[in-house]
């Protein structure tokens, strides 16, 4: 388990540290030392220094992380409720109506998404809320595709036949019958999600469109560290691996329980 | 095939319509306005500004006679940069963005295919394994990141790259297109990796392998070509990513392109700007995606239609 998960289990270290961190540490994320400003690693309490302003490194690389994961799964429930809404929907009707859904799905794929998504930002200001709104409506395409293609091949099964012919209402069935059967690989795609929205969120936090001080993500601190890096590289390597090292992790975790579905 | 390219072109047409309607009402969902500066201007100066640029009006008429302009081939004027229409500033952006973009895909198909390809004939050995773990850190790694470490490495610690700006010969371009070229040529080398395997167990390879063909010929000639459709079909989406990654290459290394207009013009609320460089960019992705079409086809003659 330890050695086969690995990646699972850094991404578990990392959440636990996030959750953790804030009560152990003396600093909060937005708090100012202003006898240590600029304080280099390992300097009386601050164990990565602290920023251009006297900000605790470690207590705000927590601070992001945990923003970031909490965007990131809020936006994957999201993509999750309205991927699984619409494919299933579609998967199970069928006919015209199966064809008219997947077309806009196709349709959607192919637009500039993300320009949208940044209009959206600029437009509604940026609140945390829509940051995660506006990821998840962007992220539900492939979900729904997925969910589609199971339900039609379970449409056909010989148990589903017999509900219908049962007299089952199609609620009941599609609770009852068709949802625990599509739960594994629906959990497999909401995997492979987290780490799409993440990398979403980053981006747009990096433009300065996502989430907004005194709050912070890693985005940010990515971005705060690059404006930064001729001072103290440490500002962009720091958050820049614990995203990368979450990016990765997350998808090798995900791919795996994919092809365990497929 | 010219069936295929004028039906594409045509479905083209509504859909680049509802693109930029969508924006066009988005854009003036937006609170504030172009002409908001660090001192509000007297309300005559407002007035008269908002007339001069047709804002005044109600906005589907604002809309129509946008529409009605564009279909001539006139973006309109930026409301921001203003001595510049907004067609002078995409000719100045697009060749930075394009050439970014084209590099990028050629260097990762370059590199993903090669990969994909040594990774598939060595199936199951350790440097299939080591390629493929390299593949997924690859596409894990978000330009935002890899750029400004790029940056770090090989601009400011060892002074080899330029860290900013274009300047003469080609050096700019290197860290640009790396970073913009890394993420995509992972997930290239994984598709060429897993359609080869699959396609190296078929009939017709067996066949071939009967027959005494050399295994280089088995490859190249019998292999790839089918083993390169889910890489076809890779290619329209990761259009659309390069030209997202592309806003940060370009805001990270500090080069003048498409991206940074985009971000910059939403921010000053300057509409026709925006809305130029999302039609441009729009249709460029269908385009794009019917020549991943075309060559889905070629690769895969089941797919061709009437």
């Amino acid at each position: 388990m330890l050695t086969r998960h690995f990646p699972l289990v850094i991404v578990l270290v990392i959440v636990a540290l996030a959750l953790l961190l804030p009560w152990l540490m003396p600093w909060t994320y937005d708090q100012i030392d202003w006898d240590a400003v600029r304080a280099p690693a390992f300097s009386g309490s601050h164990i990565f220094g602290t920023d251009e302003i006297g900000r605790d490194r470690l207590a705000r690389l927590a601070a992001g992380t945990r923003i970031t994961l909490m965007v990131a799964i809020a936006a994957a429930l999201v993509s999750l409720i309205v991927g699984i809404a619409w494919g299933a929907t579609a998967g199970w009707v069928g006919g015209r109506v199966d064809e008219v859904m997947m077309r806009i799905v196709d349709g959607l794929y192919a637009l500039p998404f993300m320009f949208i998504v940044i209009l959206l930002m600029v437009v509604f200001g940026r609140s945390i809320l829509l940051v995660f709104v506006g990821i998840g409506l962007v992220e539900w395409l492939t979900m729904a595709r997925v969910v589609r293609g199971q339900v039609m091949a379970l449409k056909q099964r010989p148990f589903i036949l017999a509900a219908e012919a049962a007299g089952t209402p199609p609620i009941t069935i599609l609770w009852k019958h068709i949802l625990p059967n599509i739960a594994g690989v629906a959990l497999a795609y909401l995997m492979l999600t987290v780490p799409q929205v993440v990398m979403v969120e980053s981006f747009l936090s990096f433009l300065g469109l996502g989430v907004q001080e005194p709050l912070t993500s890693l985005g940010i601190l990515v971005k705060e560290g690059a404006d930064d890096m001729d001072m103290t590289p440490l500002g962009l390597l720091l958050p820049g691996a614990v995203l990368v090292v979450l990016l990765v992790c997350l998808t090798v975790e995900g791919e795996r329980l994919r092809d365990r579905f497929s | 095939m010219f069936g295929l390219i004028t039906r594409r072109l045509l479905t083209a047409i509504p859909t680049l319509l509802v693109i930029i309607l969508a924006s066009f009402f988005l854009m003036r969902l937006a609170p504030g306005g172009p002409f908001d500066g660090e001192r509000p201007l007297d309300p005559a100066t407002q007035a008269a500004l908002q007339q001069a640029y047709g804002l005044d009006r109600p906005l589907w008429d604002q809309a129509w006679l946008y529409v009605s302009r564009l279909v001539q081939g006139d973006f309109g004027p930026s409301l921001v940069y203003r001595d510049f229409t907004v067609s002078e500033l995409i000719a100045q952006g697009l060749p930075i963005s394009l050439m970014l973009g084209g590099l990028a895909i050629v260097m990762a198909l370059a590199i993903g295919v090669t990969a994909g390809l040594f990774a598939a004939v060595r199936a199951g050995k350790a440097a299939d394994k080591v390629i493929m773990m390299l593949a997924t850190v690859a596409t894990a790694l978000p330009t935002f990141v890899t750029g400004p470490a790029l940056a770090l490495l090989f601009g400011l610690w060892l002074g080899l790259l330029p860290v900013s700006g274009t300047g003469d010969g080609v050096a700019w371009l290197i860290m640009p297109v790396v970073a913009l070229a890394l993420p995509v040529s992972g997930a290239i080398a994984k598709l060429t990796r897993a359609g080869l395997a699959s396609v190296l167990k078929q009939d017709h390879i067996r066949t071939a392998r009967a027959r005494g063909l050399s295994e280089t010929k088995i490859l190249f000639k019998h292999g790839l070509r089918p083993a390169l459709v889910p890489v076809a079909s890779y290619l329209g989406p990761a259009a659309a990513g390069l030209l997202t990654g592309a806003v940060v290459v370009e805001t990270v290394f500090g080069l003048p392109g498409l991206g940074r207009y985009f971000v910059q013009g939403a921010l000053n609320r300057d509409y026709p700007l925006v809305l130029g460089v999302v039609t441009l960019y729009a249709a460029l992705i269908i385009l794009f995606n019917l020549f991943a079409d075309l060559i889905y086809g070629w690769l895969d003659p089941r797919m061709r239609e009437g």
